[in-house]
Order: structure tokens, then C-alpha cells, then sequence
């Protein structure tokens, strides 16, 4: 486990490393997609503040929260990458993966290393910054449990948005089968297969990417956090679901994670 | 002796599958899937010994790929038994491929965007080989691979000979006991051939590390293996020395002629003619049957000479006419 941990460490470190060697073009991307991102969060406070709060909530309590998801999902996005589709398709598409379980080390392991993009710094420091301005606008009453809380939910939050990232990761193995196997037969001269891959519904998907973190991960906290009068009625606890959500999803994402990998190996790639 | 690689009735049957055509069809794939079934590997048995360096041969689609596949533990097989290095590789992994190696040409182990060195050290943690050994392995390796004027450079960077010759330093680094070579040689000039081949043997003879090669070119073979295993449509066919095969299967030579003058059908009995331009004729004989001798005396009766030389068909020669040719069938049942 700490062999597992320190190696991972060192896969990071190799990478920011060689991420730093351009340390101008660096600070540019930086700057840039923290700008970018930014610009999204001022178009609608312009727009919100034509309306002094929408369904009851202040332009400072959007922010807050919106600057804590930012901040997640830029986390997440810097960590997780490696399981980013456009990073691990082409480990699949190029039989890269052959080479990742050739080697004496934890595939999962081996994938979070492969990728680590430290210019999501930007979206970090946008998140932060949104937070921070959110914070300035509004009156709260802070306690030890709240202080606690705003760190567990950011945690939480990352887990769940990786989690989605992992799921959509695994079903690259079976996208991708259709290409592999046609590779094999080139000269079998066997038909193209298709292969009917569409796992999750797009219901489900809908469910998973968009309403369940808005609810569990960011509207109910929020509720909390802020004092918020919840016109649902829901029971005080499922404030304090997003991290159960957070662990359920990322144990339910790993699993078929494992799956897909049996799956690889025992269908050729 | 113990097996190094023990392979016992090994089959594996990839399901292609038929699509039906358009929008319902793609909604019919999901209930009703008709598929053909497709013999990569169709009962295949060997044993290769502690030490050994053996050459695994075959035409493409042949199978080749696909044992490595389930040799290397990459592929889990329909039915048979392996056990290599005292593990079985699919269901052990982490702990098999510890102490094995692998290069496939056509892919690298290394990381794309990292200096070599980076990817190497990287590989010196995972692996976990300790500092001195890594340290006496690296030293020799980048001297007898000639790694020196590009260890810095990205992997990207490199060119195919430099990217094989760096693969193949780390495939050896962590002193495994058994390494498979999947076409280590495809599209290098004569040069990096050469060096790549006199590693290979130098890491055979002098570590007793057993090596599995797979190549399209068989003057690797002929350089490196006393033994080579030939398979196609998933079967072994030849399982022996090269020299046995060639003794059965070869033996036949070249006769090149250049005449003094041109002749419209310079015929002669007992060669075949296989090359005519002007007044260069090449004949094929089978050194069994009829003696060079005879057969320049039964010219120079006939014919005016001006040069000629004798020459054994090369080995690619021999191996394709068992390909195409199909000399080793020994049924014919499945054609």
C-alpha cells in the first residue's frame, strides 16, 4: 500500500515535472482557463443581479456553493484525468492497456498515474475565488460542524464526479471491441461486428450526471451550510448524505471498473 | 527437466458478431445476436525448456498474436492448460509478470511524453529492482544498445530502431526468466537489426534467460534459434530444429547462368528455370536429386557459358513455399 501510494507519487511528480518545463506557456493556460470558466459564473451573477435572488437565494449564497463545486470539479479533473475519456480511449484504442497489465502493479493504480494535469490549478483557483466572493456577501453562522463540513462535501464531491469519470471509462472497453476484434481478423476476413453498446440508458445517465450531485452533492448541503429553509421539507440528514452518496457511487464505479477488465481479457483486445 | 513454458491442448474461439442493418437492427443486436465462431488457436501443445531460445513462426492470422496473448496473460483462453514460469499467467498476474518480459514492436512500454531515463526509473519502482542491480543492468544495456545519444530525449521523440532498442533495455531490466519477443525486429534497417539481434543473444547466452520470438523475418530465426515452432489456421505444424525442417523441406539450390550469346529455351533436365532476362537465367534444383556437377556439364554440352555460380535458396524462400504450398498439412479437413 505504501509502495502503491509512493509510486503514485512518483508518476505525478515525473509528470509535473515535465508540465513545467514551458514555465510561461504553463502560466498562460493557467491564467486562461481560470478566465475562461470565470467568465460563465460573472454573465449569470450580471444576470442575477437584475433579479436580487432567484427562488429566494442571494447572489452570495450562489456563489458560495457554485465556488465549492467549481473547486471539486477542477480537483477532480486535475487527479482523475487519467480516466478521462479522451485520455483513456486511446489507451484502449491503441492497445496501450496490454502494456499497463504487463506491468507488476495495480491497473487502477496505474491508470489515476498515467494522467495528472496540474493546470487545472486555474479551475481550483477560479473555484476558490468564487467561494471566497461568496463568502464576502453573505452573513454566516459558522459552527465547528460547518467548518468540518465544507471540506468533507468538496471531498465528497470529487469522489462522485471521478466515480462518473471511472464509469465512463469502463464502457470504452466495450466500445472500443468492435475496432480490436476487426484488427485480429484482418486477414480471417470475418464480418464487422457491431456491438450494442449502450450500458447505461440515457435516463440513468441523465440521473447520475446531473440530478443526483445538484441534489445530494450541492443543494441539500447547501440547505445547511446556509440556513437555508428548504421548501421540499426534506429530513435534516439528507444534508449529510453527499458523502454516503459519494463512497455508494465510487464502490458501485470501481466494481465495474473490475468488470470491464475481466471482460477485456477474456474477449481479446 | 522442467517446463519453462508448459502448454498442453490450448484453444481459443473468438465470438464475431452480425449486425442487423439500421436503427431496429441496432435494437434487434441487443436481443438477437447471431455471431460466427472463429479458431484462433485450435488445440495447440508445447513445451519449451529453462534456457531455451525458440522461434515462433507462422503467416499473418495464423495465431501467433493471440498465444502470446494468453502466454503474456492478456488473453484468457477457452479451454487448455499453461503454466509458465510456475504460474498460471491469467489468473496470477501481478505475480507473473514480476519476473517475465515482453516486447511487442509495434507498441512501447515506455511513457510517450517522458525521457527515457524518467521511464526507466519509473519502470526500476515498479518493478522494485534494487539500485546496484538496475544500476550494473542499465550500464550494460545502454552500451551494448548504443542508448546514450538519446536518454534524455521524450519517447515520442525517438525513431523505430531507437524506440525498440530503448524497449527492449526495459524489458530486460529486472532480470526476468522468461521474456517474449513479439516481432522485436519489424521495419528497422540492417543495422539496428543486427544490434537488437546480438543483444538478444548475448542476454541468452550469458543470463540462460529462456526467450519466445516472433517474427516475420526469418533470418532472425536463422541467426538466433536452434529450435522454431511453426503455426497456422491455429495449429502447430512444425515443432523442431530449423536445421531438421530445412533438411526435409529445402535442400534446394541456385544455379545462375549468364550465357555468351541468347538462347530462345535453354532447357535443363532436372532444374527448373525461375528467372530468365537476356542471357541471365536462373535454375532451381534439388540438391538431393542431382549434383551441380551434372548439371553444369550437361550446359556447357549444349550451351555457350560465359559466367555462372551456385548458391542455396535462401531460408525466406523455404519457409514460404511451406506457406503457400502447404507442405506440412497433415489434414485437410478444414479447407
Amino acid at each position: 500500500m505504501i509502495h502503491a501510494l509512493r509510486l503514485l507519487a512518483r508518476m505525478y511528480r515525473v509528470q509535473i515535472h515535465s508540465q513545467l518545463q514551458y514555465p510561461l506557456s504553463f502560466i498562460m493556460d493557467l491564467l486562461s482557463s481560470a478566465l475562461i470558466l470565470g467568465f460563465f459564473f460573472v454573465a449569470f451573477a450580471l444576470t442575477l443581479t437584475r433579479f436580487e435572488s432567484i427562488g429566494g437565494w442571494t447572489l452570495g449564497e450562489v456563489a458560495f456553493i457554485w465556488g465549492i463545486t467549481e473547486f471539486s470539479f477542477g480537483t477532480m479533473d486535475m487527479v482523475f484525468s487519467g480516466f478521462d475519456y479522451d485520455s483513456f480511449g486511446p489507451i484502449i484504442r491503441k492497445g496501450q492497456f496490454d502494456q499497463l497489465l504487463l506491468r507488476p502493479a495495480n491497473i487502477t493504480l496505474q491508470v489515476l498515474g498515467s494522467r495528472f494535469v496540474i493546470r487545472r490549478l486555474g479551475r481550483m483557483a477560479e473555484g476558490l475565488l468564487i467561494f471566497l466572493f461568496g463568502l464576502s456577501r453573505i452573513q454566516l453562522d459558522w459552527s465547528l460542524l460547518k467548518i468540518l463540513y465544507v471540506p468533507l462535501l468538496s471531498i465528497s464531491q470529487i469522489l462522485f464526479f471521478g466515480s462518473l469519470f471511472i464509469i465512463g471509462a469502463t464502457t470504452t472497453f466495450w466500445t472500443m471491441e468492435r475496432l480490436e476484434i476487426l484488427n485480429i481478423f484482418t486477414y480471417g476476413g470475418a464480418e464487422v461486428m457491431s456491438y450494442p453498446m449502450h450500458i447505461f440508458p440515457r435516463p440513468i445517465r441523465m440521473i447520475f450526471t446531473y440530478l443526483v450531485p445538484s441534489i445530494f452533492l450541492s443543494y441539500f448541503p447547501a440547505v445547511y451550510l446556509l440556513g437555508k429553509p428548504d421548501p421540499l421539507n426534506a429530513p435534516a440528514f439528507v444534508s449529510f448524505l453527499a458523502p454516503v452518496i459519494a463512497m455508494l457511487m465510487l464502490w458501485l464505479a470501481l466494481r465495474f471498473w473490475r468488470f470491464g477488465i475481466r471482460n477485456y481479457q477474456s474477449s481479446g483486445s | 527437466m522442467k517446463s519453462m513454458i508448459h502448454v498442453r491442448d490450448l484453444h481459443k474461439t473468438f465470438r464475431v458478431y452480425r449486425n442487423h442493418k439500421g436503427y431496429l437492427g441496432a435494437l434487434r443486436n441487443l436481443f438477437d445476436r447471431k455471431y460466427d465462431l472463429t479458431h484462433a488457436v485450435d488445440g495447440i501443445s508445447f513445451d519449451i525448456h529453462p534456457g531455451e531460445l525458440v522461434g515462433y513462426i507462422g503467416p499473418n492470422g495464423a495465431g501467433k498474436s493471440t498465444t502470446i496473448k494468453i502466454l503474456t496473460g492478456l488473453l484468457v483462453p477457452s479451454a487448455g492448460e499453461v503454466i509458465a514460469n510456475g504460474h498460471i499467467p491469467w489468473k496470477e498476474r501481478k505475480r507473473y509478470v514480476r519476473d517475465i518480459g515482453a516486447v511487442f514492436g509495434q507498441r512501447t512500454t515506455l511513457w510517450w511524453d517522458l525521457p527515457l531515463t524518467d521511464s526507466l526509473d519509473l519502470l526500476r519502482h515498479i518493478y522494485q529492482i534494487p539500485e546496484d542491480l538496475y544500476q550494473s543492468n542499465f550500464g550494460l544495456f545502454r552500451e551494448i544498445l548504443a542508448l546514450d545519444h538519446f536518454i534524455n530525449t521524450p519517447v515520442r521523440a525517438l525513431s523505430l530502431g531507437q524506440r525498440m532498442r530503448a524497449d527492449l533495455c526495459a524489458a530486460f531490466l529486472h532480470n526476468p526468466s522468461l521474456v517474449f519477443l513479439d516481432e522485436p525486429t519489424i521495419g528497422l534497417d540492417v543495422i539496428a537489426k543486427r544490434r537488437i539481434r546480438e543483444f538478444i543473444q548475448y542476454i541468452n547466452q550469458e543470463r540462460h534467460t529462456t526467450i519466445l520470438l516472433t517474427t516475420h523475418d526469418i533470418s532472425d530465426i536463422a541467426r538466433l534459434c536452434e529450435r522454431v515452432m511453426i503455426i497456422d489456421h491455429g495449429r502447430i505444424l512444425f515443432n523442431g530444429k530449423l536445421a531438421d525442417l530445412l533438411e526435409t523441406f529445402g535442400g534446394r539450390r541456385l544455379l545462375n547462368v549468364e550465357f555468351a550469346e541468347e538462347y530462345p529455351s535453354p532447357t535443363l533436365d532436372g532444374a527448373d528455370i525461375i528467372y530468365r532476362n537476356g542471357v541471365n537465367i536462373h535454375y532451381s534444383f534439388q540438391r538431393r536429386s542431382v549434383s551441380a556437377s551434372a548439371l553444369i556439364r550437361r550446359l556447357s554440352e549444349n550451351y555457350r557459358i560465359k559466367d555462372l555460380s551456385v548458391e542455396d535458396q535462401p531460408i525466406e524462400d523455404t519457409i514460404r513455399e511451406i506457406y503457400e504450398n502447404r507442405l506440412l498439412y497433415y489434414d485437410t479437413d478444414d479447407e
